[in-house]
């Protein structure tokens, strides 16, 4: 596996948190290094880069989301929020402040990994620009603006195409109805999520086998929608 | 008396038609006695001097009659008066001398006098009268505001209006709500055709004009403020006769200031709940996340250790699996005692809790938890005990429970590796343990607050917790017959001192 020799920063002042998910992290292949305060977890990453931060939001020193504001200051190092916490409200900030993706507590350790494979995916695909994506039955051509599924052409308006974009430059991580917004319609365009919702519905219509149970484009109830990327599980 | 006569009167000229009552009466009668007495004097004055134009005498009774007495009385003493000086002293003497000239100028002088001193005192009088009308006016609304800010509660308020329009008209008044209706004085009869209208105008929508109508000797007004309808209030004199205008107005007056103090003790009362649901909504939802959070902990823990060990076991070396078997007991441990604290506080609430109250040793409760606590929190707590056994009167399992609870306390919101330490003595008839840390201790302004259900310290908000831990305990504890109190330790010494007081065995 390419990342394989990923460094992965854990931050949970949950000790049993830690000692929980320390062996699998490692026995994936991933060098694992814990923080239990948010202060701890910025110095730590000041002083050695990590190439992935899973990141509890609930810390005794700080708000999680004032670790990922302080990070997002230089580093575009994926974060994944780590939440116990049930408010919606708390994963989309997370996720608009520059947090990659969110993992609810309780969770396996097999999609946690999943998730930190997306996340370095994501960021290698930052780097280098591929001219196509695939995911599953489906295939996007970015040059030529062509998209299939099962190998036929899918014809799609321009904003269902900036959509479908926009989840599969992220594909395998969430992306919050304000980023769509942004994305779609333009940073600043005042547009009501429910305009999201009747776009997503007619690039279902379009993409998925049976759209009333989608298996591409997964909605995230509350947060926004996720483009199923190839490994997920 | 049956009819009241209007307040305002100006000018002589205009006769008061006054009843015939017993003061009027007395009026007349005091103004026959001043023109005798004016006769008696002027006679004494004509017997000393001879001298018999002696008016000016018979003038300054007809004065004095008008400046006390009013006009009515004036008039008739003027009349008396030149009658009496004409009679008996005019030449002429002792003869009705109706015809000359000097006989019609002294009736003209005494009435003229009449009228313009009995005016200029009539409006002297009528002045102060409207000025001790509007002192009662003023005082009345001054009263009853007083009273109507007093409370802000609408039945007080209602209360107080029927009492005061009562007191304004004279007579009893009623004040009606959609359910209720308040009486002055108490267990007055209420007229069905009254109760009627008022219900149909509690029904309006409040917003239409406020206007009084007349039912049986009764004025009945609505009580409309802000657009609402808040029932209506009705008033009678005591004998069911017209009231003055000016009181009138005082009435109506009172009527729409009760409305509207009704109208803000609603608006308070909404507002009050208002901040309550807000409160229990902050509190649900703390509550909501830290039951989250504490359910949620050992569950994710559980979780990662056995989907680790599921998906790596065979790459893991002995000690590393050993290592996450033994965190998903001691979770599991941890999620069943926070299971057992919610079970209890239902308990507690549904006053379903049982006491089975037993003679036991309170070290060997001490050394249980010590072993437990230890167990799973992995921290060294110190005891300290005397050489004798106490027994104590209550639910060992209860008081296990108490201590356990006061005990995690101190351990989570101590610094990792310090000490916490629990001491035992004999009190005056009763068991005193003891739970000390290390700790930040709690503001003095929290510590009243500390064994409220769900109180979490705002300073250890970062902390996990419910606010449950140490409302179970005093809810044990009392149950038991025993308390929980809790103290900052004294400098030098920094932390939280919380003592467990249980009765001895007899």
């Amino acid at each position: 596996m390419s990342e394989a020799s990923a460094r992965l920063l854990l931050v949970d002042d949950e000790p049993q948190i830690v000692r929980a998910l320390t062996p699998a992290l490692t026995a994936a292949g991933y060098s694992v290094e814990t923080a239990s305060t948010g202060e701890s977890a910025l110095s730590q990453m000041a002083g050695n880069p990590c190439d992935v931060m899973i990141l509890d939001l609930g810390l005794p020193d700080m708000d999680g989301k004032d670790v990922i504001r302080r990070v997002r200051e230089w580093s575009e190092a994926p974060i994944i929020v780590l939440s116990a916490r049930d408010l919606e409200s708390e994963k989309i900030s997370a996720l608009d402040l520059g947090a990659d993706d969110f993992v609810n507590k309780p969770v396996g350790v097999g999609e946690l990994l999943a998730r930190v494979r997306a996340s370095l995916r994501g960021r290698e695909r930052r780097f280098t620009a591929q001219p196509s994506f695939k995911a599953g039955d489906l295939q996007i051509n970015f040059p030529t603006r062509r998209v299939q599924v099962l190998g036929e052409d899918v014809r799609l308006t321009p904003r269902e195409y900036d959509l479908l974009l926009t989840l599969a430059r992220q594909a395998g991580r969430v992306v919050t109805h304000k980023q769509v917004i942004a994305s779609v319609w333009g940073a600043d365009a005042q547009v009501d999520a429910q305009f999201v919702r009747v776009l997503v519905a007619q690039l279902r219509q379009k993409l998925e086998i049976e759209p009333s149970s989608p298996r591409i484009v997964l909605t995230e109830p509350g947060v926004g929608y996720r483009l199923k990327a190839d490994d997920d599980s | 008396m049956s009819f009241r006569p209007p307040a305002t009167v100006s000018g002589g000229l205009s006769l008061k038609i006054a009843p015939f009552t017993s003061r009027t009466l007395w009026r007349y009668g005091a103004a026959f006695v001043l023109v005798a007495l004016s006769t008696g004097a002027a006679e004494a004055f004509y017997r000393i001097t001879q001298v018999t134009r002696v008016s000016a005498i018979f003038l300054a009774g007809v004065l004095i009659a008008a400046f006390w007495l009013g006009s009515g009385p004036a008039y008739f003493a003027a009349g008396l008066a030149f009658l009496a000086y004409n009679y008996y002293l005019m030449e002429p003497r002792l003869e009705l001398n109706l015809g000359a000239l000097e006989a019609a100028l002294t009736l003209a002088l005494f009435f003229a006098v009449a009228m313009l001193t009995g005016s200029l005192t009539g409006r002297v009088r009528d002045q102060a009268e409207k000025a001790q009308a509007r002192a009662r006016t003023t005082q009345t609304l001054f009263d009853a505001t007083r009273d109507f800010s007093a409370i802000p509660d609408e039945a007080f308020i209602r209360e107080r209006l029927v009492h005061h329009l009562a007191a304004a008209a004279r007579g009893s008044a009623l004040v009606f709500s959609n359910t209720q209706t308040f009486a002055s004085p108490v267990g007055l009869d209420r007229p069905e055709e009254l109760m009627r209208q008022a219900l149909a105008l509690g029904a309006e929508d409040g917003s239409g004009e406020v206007t009084t109508t007349f039912i049986d000797g009764w004025i009945l007004r609505p009580l409309y403020a802000d657009g609402a309808a808040l029932g209506a209030a009705a008033w009678r004199s005591q004998s069911g006769a017209r009231l003055a205008a000016d009181e009138q107005t005082l009435l109506e007056i009172l009527a729409d200031t009760g409305a509207a103090a009704i109208a803000r003790a609603r608006l308070t009362a909404a507002k009050a709940n208002a901040e309550a649901r807000a409160r229990t909504e902050e509190l649900r939802d703390a509550l909501l996340s830290s039951i989250s959070h504490d359910l949620r902990t050992p569950l994710a823990a559980i979780m990662a250790s056995a989907s680790s060990l599921r998906e790596f076991g065979d790459n893991f070396d002995a000690a590393t699996r050993r290592d996450l078997t033994a965190t998903i007991q001691e979770e599991s441990e941890r999620m069943n005692a926070f299971v057992a604290n919610l079970l209890n506080m239902t308990k507690l609430e549904a006053g379903a809790l049982a006491v089975h109250r037993t003679r036991f040793e309170i070290h060997e409760v001490i050394e249980r938890t010590l072993r437990r606590q230890q167990l799973v929190n992995k921290r060294t707590i110190l005891q300290a005990t005397p050489g004798e056994d106490l027994q104590a009167s209550g639910d060992p399992l209860l008081f296990e429970q108490a201590l356990g609870n006061v005990v995690e306390n101190a351990i989570r919101y101590s610094p990792a590796g310090s000490t916490v330490c629990i001491a035992c003595e004999r009190g005056a008839n009763e068991a005193v343990v003891c739970v000390t840390d290390e700790g930040p201790g709690v503001l003095p302004s929290d510590m009243g607050r500390i064994f409220d259900k769900f109180y979490r310290s705002p300073s250890v908000s970062g902390k996990a917790g419910t606010g449950l831990g140490l409302s179970i305990t005093r809810g044990f504890m009392e149950a038991m017959g025993g308390n929980v109190t809790a103290v900052n330790r004294p400098r030098p010494e920094h932390g939280l001192a919380v003592t467990l007081k249980l009765g001895l065995a007899q």
